[in-house]
C-alpha cells in the first residue's frame, strides 16, 4: 500500500471510530430502554442537540485553526441579554436577530485580534474575555426581567422543525467553509503549522480573525434559539457551556492541537453528549453520574486519538 | 481503503435496520413504563445546590414509596432552565403518567406543557407556580403572605428607621418576587427604604452583593435573604464587616443551619416552609388525578410560620 493510501486509510479510521461510538451507544440504549426506541425520543435528541450543536460548529473550526476560545459560554449569555433587552424594547425581531449575529461576529473578531495582535496565548485572551463578556452581562441583566418575547422570535427556537433546520444549516455552511473554500483550506494549513503558513505566505493573523468571528457568529445563533425555546433570558446563562461545547468537538475526534478534524465528526460528538444525556436519563441514572459517563467519554475518546496518532507514526 | 468504507456502509445499514425495528414496535404504551405501576417524574432545583430541594427529593420519594408509585428523579445538578426543561421533554418520551415540577425558573417550560398536555400527562407544580393551563395541581408556600408576615416581625424587631437589603433570587422567578413584594411591601409602608439586589439564588453572589451594598449604603440596618442559603451568605458579610449586632438579618426556608444559626444569635429569625407536607400533598394529589379522581385540593398555600430564638428549639429538635 502507498504511503498516500495508508494515510487515508488511518484518517478513515479515525473519522470511523466516534461514528461506531456513537451507533454503539445508541443501540445500548436502544436495547435497554424501551421509551428510548421511539421516535419522539429521536426527535427530543435532535432538539437538544440543537444549542451544543450549533455553538460547537464554530469551536470546531477555531480548534482547527489551532487557535481556542474559552470566550463561548460567557458571550453566549452575554448576547442572550442583549438580544431579549432588544426585542422587550420593542426593536423589530428581525433587526435584534441581526444585531445579535453582527454582535457575536465583532467579539469573535476581537477575541481574535486579542490574540493575534498582543501574542498572549488564546488560552489567557479568551480565559479573560469569559470574565469581560460575564461582566457585562450581569450589568445589561442586573435586575431585569428579560422574558415573554413576541411570537415570532419564540417560533425560531420552539417546536422541532425550525430549530433543526437552523442547526443542519449552520452545520453544511461550516462543513462547506472548511472543505471546499479556501478559507477552509488555510484553516488546516494554519492548525497544522502556524508558523509554515507564514513562510508560505498565508496572511495568518487576517484568517484567525475570520475563525474566530465565525466562532462569535455561531455562539450567537446558539444564544438566541436557546433565549426564542425557553422565552426568556437570563445573565447566568452559559455558565460552563464553552467546555460543554470542547467536549463535544473532542469526543468527535478533532484534536486540541489543531490541525485535524471535520464538521462531521463534531457532530457526531455532539450527539454522542446527547444521545448519552438522553438515554441514561431514560434508564433512570441520575445527572451525576451523566456527568461522570460524559467525562469518561472524554478521557476514552482523546485517548483513542492519541493510540491511533502513534499508529499513524510508526507505520 | 474499500474495506474501511465498506464497514462504514454496513455500520449505516445496520444501524438503519435496527432503528427502524425498533421504531415500529416500540411506541406502544405498554412498553414504555409497564407492569401498571403509576409513574411519575420529579424535576426539581438541584438538591446539590441547597438543602431545602434534597429535602424536598427525599420527601417526594418516601411519599412515592408510601403510595406504591414509581418515582423517576430528573432533577438536574446545575441551576440551568434549558436542562430542567429537556428533563422534562425526556418525561414526556417516557411515558410518565405525571410529572412534578420544582422549577428552576418557572418561565421555561409553555412548550413542554403543552406536549404533555396533549398527551394526558398530569402536570404539578411544587414550591413555585407555573402559570400554565395545562399545570393541574399547586402546593407551595404561600410565599406573599409569609413574606409580609416576616415584614412586619421585622418592623416590630428594628428599633431604628434605615435601609433594608433584600437579597433576591432570579427576578421574574414566581416564588422570589413574592418574597421581596411581601417584604418589601410591609416595610416601605413603615418608612423603610428597601433596596432589592437579585441573587439568582446564587449564594455566592448573594455574599459578594452584601459586602458590595454594606460598603455603598452605612445606614442599612436589616439584612433579608429571600432563601436560607443566601440569608446565611449575607449574614457572613455582616460579620466580616463587624456589624453582627447592629444589622439584623432574616431568611426564608426554615432548614437547620438557619435554625442553629438563630439558636447561636446570629441570624434573627427565618420563615419556616413545611416542604414534607409539599412533597405529600402534590404526590397525593398528583396520583389522584392520574386515577381520573377529584382531589380535595389542587391549589394548596401552605401557611409560613417565623422561626426566631423564642421557639427555635421547637424546630431543631425535629
Amino acid at each position: 500500500m502507498s504511503e498516500a493510501n495508508r494515510r487515508a486509510v488511518f484518517r478513515l479510521k479515525r473519522g470511523v471510530q466516534p461514528l461506531v461510538g456513537l451507533l454503539i451507544i445508541y443501540l445500548v440504549f436502544t436495547a435497554l430502554s424501551p421509551t428510548f426506541r421511539t421516535f419522539n425520543t429521536f426527535k427530543t435528541i435532535l432538539t437538544q442537540a440543537v444549542v451544543l450543536g450549533t455553538l460547537s460548529t464554530g469551536a470546531t473550526i477555531v480548534l482547527i485553526s489551532g487557535g481556542l476560545d474559552l470566550s463561548i459560554g460567557s458571550l453566549f449569555g452575554l448576547i442572550a441579554v442583549i438580544t431579549g433587552l432588544m426585542l422587550k424594547a420593542n426593536i423589530p425581531v428581525g433587526i435584534s436577530i441581526f444585531s445579535s449575529l453582527l454582535f457575536g461576529a465583532l467579539a469573535g473578531a476581537f477575541n481574535g485580534a486579542i490574540i493575534v495582535s498582543t501574542g498572549i496565548p488564546a488560552f489567557i485572551g479568551t480565559l479573560g474575555m469569559m470574565k469581560v463578556y460575564r461582566g457585562f452581562a450581569e450589568i445589561l441583566g442586573k435586575n431585569k426581567d428579560i422574558s415573554q418575547f413576541p411570537l415570532s422570535f419564540q417560533s425560531i427556537g420552539q417546536g422541532y422543525l425550525m430549530p433543526i433546520s437552523i442547526m443542519v444549516i449552520t452545520f453544511l455552511v461550516a462543513h462547506i467553509i472548511l472543505s471546499y473554500t479556501k478559507l477552509g483550506f488555510n484553516c488546516y494549513a494554519i492548525g497544522g503549522s502556524n508558523e509554515m503558513s507564514r513562510r508560505a505566505g498565508i496572511p495568518v493573523k487576517k484568517y484567525y480573525l475570520i475563525y474566530y468571528m465565525i466562532g462569535g457568529i455561531s455562539t450567537a445563533i446558539s444564544a438566541i434559539i436557546l433565549a426564542s425555546r425557553l422565552n426568556f433570558t437570563n445573565s447566568s446563562w452559559g455558565l460552563g457551556l464553552e467546555l460543554n461545547a470542547l467536549g463535544a468537538v473532542i469526543i468527535g475526534g478533532t484534536s486540541l492541537t489543531g490541525g485535524v478534524g471535520n464538521i462531521a465528526r463534531t457532530v457526531i460528538g455532539v450527539f454522542i453528549v446527547t444521545t448519552l444525556n438522553t438515554g441514561l436519563s431514560h434508564l433512570g441514572v441520575s445527572s451525576s453520574w451523566q456527568r461522570i459517563s460524559i467525562g469518561t467519554v472524554i478521557i476514552f475518546a482523546v485517548w483513542l486519538d492519541i493510540i491511533q496518532r502513534r499508529r499513524e507514526e510508526n507505520a | 481503503m474499500n474495506r474501511a468504507l465498506k464497514r462504514i456502509v454496513l455500520f449505516t445499514v445496520v444501524f438503519l435496520c435496527i432503528t427502524g425495528l425498533v421504531f415500529a414496535g416500540g411506541s406502544k404504551e405498554s412498553q414504555k413504563t409497564g407492569k401498571g405501576k403509576i409513574t411519575i417524574a420529579y424535576t426539581g432545583f438541584p438538591g446539590g445546590l441547597t438543602p431545602f430541594w434534597a429535602q424536598m427529593a427525599k420527601y417526594m420519594q418516601e411519599e412515592a414509596d408510601a403510595l406504591g408509585v414509581k418515582l423517576i428523579d430528573l432533577s438536574p445538578t446545575t441551576a440551568d432552565a434549558n436542562l430542567q426543561k429537556q428533563s422534562v421533554d425526556n418525561a414526556i418520551d417516557m411515558g410518565v403518567q405525571g410529572i412534578i415540577i420544582g422549577s428552576i425558573d418557572n418561565r421555561a417550560f409553555g412548550e413542554s406543557l403543552k406536549k404533555a398536555g396533549s398527551k394526558g400527562i398530569i402536570i404539578s407544580a411544587v414550591d413555585t407556580a407555573i402559570d400554565d393551563p395545562n399545570v393541574k395541581a399547586l402546593a407551595q408556600t404561600d410565599n406573599l403572605a409569609s413574606a409580609r408576615l416576616l415584614g412586619q416581625y421585622i418592623v416590630d424587631h428594628t428599633s431604628q428607621k434605615g435601609k433594608v437589603l433584600i437579597l433576591g433570587g432570579t427576578l421574574g422567578h414566581q416564588t422570589g418576587d413574592a418574597r421581596r413584594d411581601g417584604v418589601k411591601q410591609v416595610l416601605e409602608g413603615n418608612g423603610y427604604e428597601v433596596i432589592f439586589r437579585a441573587c439568582d439564588w446564587d449564594d455566592k453572589k448573594a455574599y459578594e452583593t452584601a459586602i458590595n451594598e454594606l460598603d455603598a449604603h452605612p445606614d442599612i440596618v436589616v439584612v433579608f435573604g429571600c432563601w436560607d442559603p443566601g440569608a446565611l451568605a449575607g449574614l457572613a458579610a455582616v460579620k466580616e464587616k463587624g456589624l453582627l449586632g447592629k444589622i439584623n438579618v432574616y431568611g426564608f426556608d426554615g432548614l437547620p443551619a438557619a435554625f442553629k444559626s438563630i439558636k447561636d444569635g446570629e441570624l434573627t429569625a427565618t420563615i419556616k416552609q413545611d416542604n414534607k407536607q409539599m412533597a405529600h400533598v402534590i404526590m397525593n394529589t398528583t396520583v389522584l388525578l392520574i386515577k381520573g379522581q377529584e382531589p380535595p385540593v389542587k391549589r394548596l398555600l401552605i401557611p409560613g410560620v417565623v422561626v426566631d430564638k423564642s421557639n427555635v428549639d421547637k424546630f431543631l429538635e425535629k
